[in-house]
């Protein structure tokens, strides 16, 4: 794998984590809402 | 996202919004190539830190806009938009000084090199930073957010001066802007693609942020009101 392949899996690993957690807090909030 | 949009086509939007910038990031690394001007690898920063200082000046503009709103209605609302957007404005800035520096290290050999724009943003965070201190050193609600809009209107007019005037006043290490000095853009066709469809990705992300923000902040106040 070279170089840039693997900054581009570091950086999409770090996308996809950093929305499953808006998504988890964005639920939480919905809950408090109701 | 409920705040501006119905919930099915929110949820639809984050969803979009995931994949979007998912195919940014690839795009970024595999489909452009590195521009010829730049160092190495270095030019693929663009893509993140252009995206990250058009959010920060969007969610400075927000925060005037809704400041003015809450002058003007005196809805408390109104204050948690200005100070939720005045919040992300900050973050998107650190993040765009923090991946201008990485490019500087690469670029110029050092992280820092009090460079107009580097030296225009340290002012723009410092008068950012105040504002959220301003808020958190007083304890009258309506008091806090009658002072933190009159300081954030009057931030906001900084912005434009520090963002696009002092840059280019001064002779600066910062390569040129997407529309150049001449007025034209001349980054290659796919680069152009790659940074526009960051832009509105970052957007968007934004915008997702902001009424998540603003919903935590309402349930706050609520509660307290309840306490209360």
């Amino acid at each position: 794998m070279s170089d840039l392949m693997g900054i581009a899996v570091v950086t999409l690993m770090i996308w996809v984590g950093l929305f499953g957690y808006m998504y988890r807090l964005d639920r939480k909030v919905s809950r408090l809402e109701d | 996202m409920e705040w501006i949009v119905p919930k099915l086509i929110s949820e639809i939007l984050k969803w979009v919004l995931l994949v979007w910038l998912a195919v940014v990031i690839v795009a970024a690394f595999l489909y452009v190539q590195p521009a010829k001007s730049f160092i190495g690898e270095s030019s693929r920063i663009v893509f993140f830190h252009v995206p990250m200082a058009w959010v920060a000046v969007l969610a400075f503009l927000v925060s005037c806009v809704t400041s003015v709103m809450y002058l003007r209605r005196r809805n408390p609302k109104d204050d948690i938009r200005a100070s939720v957007s005045a919040g992300l404005g900050l973050l998107f800035a650190v993040l765009a000084t923090t991946t201008g520096a990485v490019f500087a290290k690469i670029m110029w050999g050092a992280y820092w090199n009090w460079d107009p724009r580097q030296t225009s943003i340290t002012i723009l965070l410092l008068i950012y930073a105040a504002y959220l201190a301003l808020r958190g050193a007083i304890d009258d609600p309506e008091r806090r957010a009658s002072l933190a809009a009159v300081y954030a209107i009057l931030a906001f007019v900084t912005v434009p001066f520090l963002v696009f005037v002092v840059p280019r006043i001064y002779w600066s290490l910062h390569p040129d802007t997407i529309i150049n000095t001449r007025g034209a853009n001349e980054f290659d066709s796919r680069y152009t693609q790659v940074l526009m469809a960051s832009l509105v990705g970052f957007t968007g992300l934004y915008v997702w942020l902001y009424t998540i923000g603003c919903r935590i902040e309402t349930i706050r106040q609520r509660r307290r009101q309840e306490v209360l």
